[in-house]
């Protein structure tokens, strides 16, 4: 396992796949001087926007899907979602490839589980068709959907879990994400009150 | 109703795992790799289950506008857009900013379709001002760290 996580041939990649090296990295235990991070800053605005755009992307393709699960169900529309999805990222995958020049690379080895995204992913498709359609109703249930990822985004955040960069928040950032879901409960209530 | 509430949770917990699973693939490839894995894994699981459960004829599906069939294009994008994002920012200020940003496709769909509530306008801008005031935070907390920094090396 050990052995896996040493990086090959990283430094020829890394910039080509971060253009930013996430910031706030916790220094390891000690706080000597060289460990700590002075990174240029994550939150520019072209990662927010992303992340924006990314919920906006979301968005229709979930109405999209509704749209399909019409014609026959959640799961079959999720199905459907999937098979397209795999070869329209197949094609990305290929052209973007093509670009970098060679259609084989040399990946950094991830762990196993790294490649089981796709489970949890399609799972939730079960889990929501057992809640949305149940006593709890569909605006309590993206409430509690929408808890569970931040709450669960802030504890693999604090411990860096699955290999992701730890990042502890200061209390301003705690406080300014707390603004940011009070604006969506907002938002989402008013929605479904409207 | 307990349970119910657990299995909503979960279900986050779920869409939390899956991203930061492709994060971690996207860390070792890149973004269109980890999408094509998560794409590919998900569609053979979804066999299995359609195979295992009780579903209705897929030859209904033939009946749909075309567009509807496109949900999986928007998908394959989607997941090469979270899993740079989810490596830059971190996973609580991701999810935040696609919570955001479905929210704001709803405000801007009803914009179109009907009116808007003004409450969902508030909603908006309170979203609004917390992107900023983490940029700030942010900012500050470099800042913090640069001035301890400082002190150290004054003192040696």
């Amino acid at each position: 396992m050990t052995k896996q996580l040493i990086p090959r041939q990283l430094p020829q990649l890394m910039p080509q796949l971060m253009p930013q090296e996430p910031t706030q990295l916790v220094p390891q235990e000690s706080t000597s001087q060289a460990q700590i991070d002075l990174k240029p800053q994550a939150s520019t605005p072209l990662n927010l926007m992303l992340g924006l755009l990314g919920g906006v992307a979301l968005a229709v393709m979930i109405a999209l899907n509704s749209e399909l699960a019409k014609y026959g169900s959640p799961l079959l529309a999720s199905w459907v979602a999937h098979g397209v999805g795999t070869l329209v990222a197949l094609l990305l995958l290929g052209v973007v490839r093509l670009r970098q020049g060679g259609l084989t690379r040399c990946n950094e080895a991830a762990p196993w589980w790294a490649y089981l995204g796709g489970l949890p992913g399609a799972f939730t498709v079960v889990l929501g068709a057992m809640t949305v359609n149940s006593a709890l109703g569909l605006s309590a249930s993206i409430a509690f959907i929408m808890a569970g990822q931040i709450l669960f985004g802030l504890v693999c955040d604090r411990l860096g879990s699955f290999g992701m960069a730890r990042r502890r928040l200061s209390w301003g950032q705690g406080a300014a994400l707390a603004v940011m879901a009070l604006g969506a409960l907002i938002a989402l209530l008013a929605q479904e009150g409207a | 109703m307990l349970t119910l509430i657990l299995l909503a949770l979960l279900n986050g917990v779920c869409i939390g795992l899956c991203r930061i699973l492709n994060g971690r693939l996207g860390q070792a490839s890149d973004a269109y790799y980890a999408s094509l894995w998560n794409h590919g894994v998900g569609f053979v699981f979804l066999s299995l289950l359609l195979v295992l459960m009780p579903s209705p004829p897929v030859a209904g599906l033939l009946d749909a506008p075309l567009y509807a069939w496109l949900g999986g294009v928007v998908g394959a994008v989607f997941v090469v857009l979270n899993t740079q994002v989810i490596l830059r920012l971190g996973t609580t200020l991701c999810s935040l900013l696609v919570i955001s940003g479905q929210l704001l496709s709803g405000v801007l769909f009803d914009l179109v379709v009907k009116a808007v509530n003004p409450l969902q306008l508030l909603g908006v801008v309170v979203i609004f001002a917390g992107v900023l005031a983490f940029r700030r935070m942010e900012a500050k907390s470099v800042e913090r760290q640069e001035f301890k920094l400082e002190q150290r090396e004054t003192k040696h």
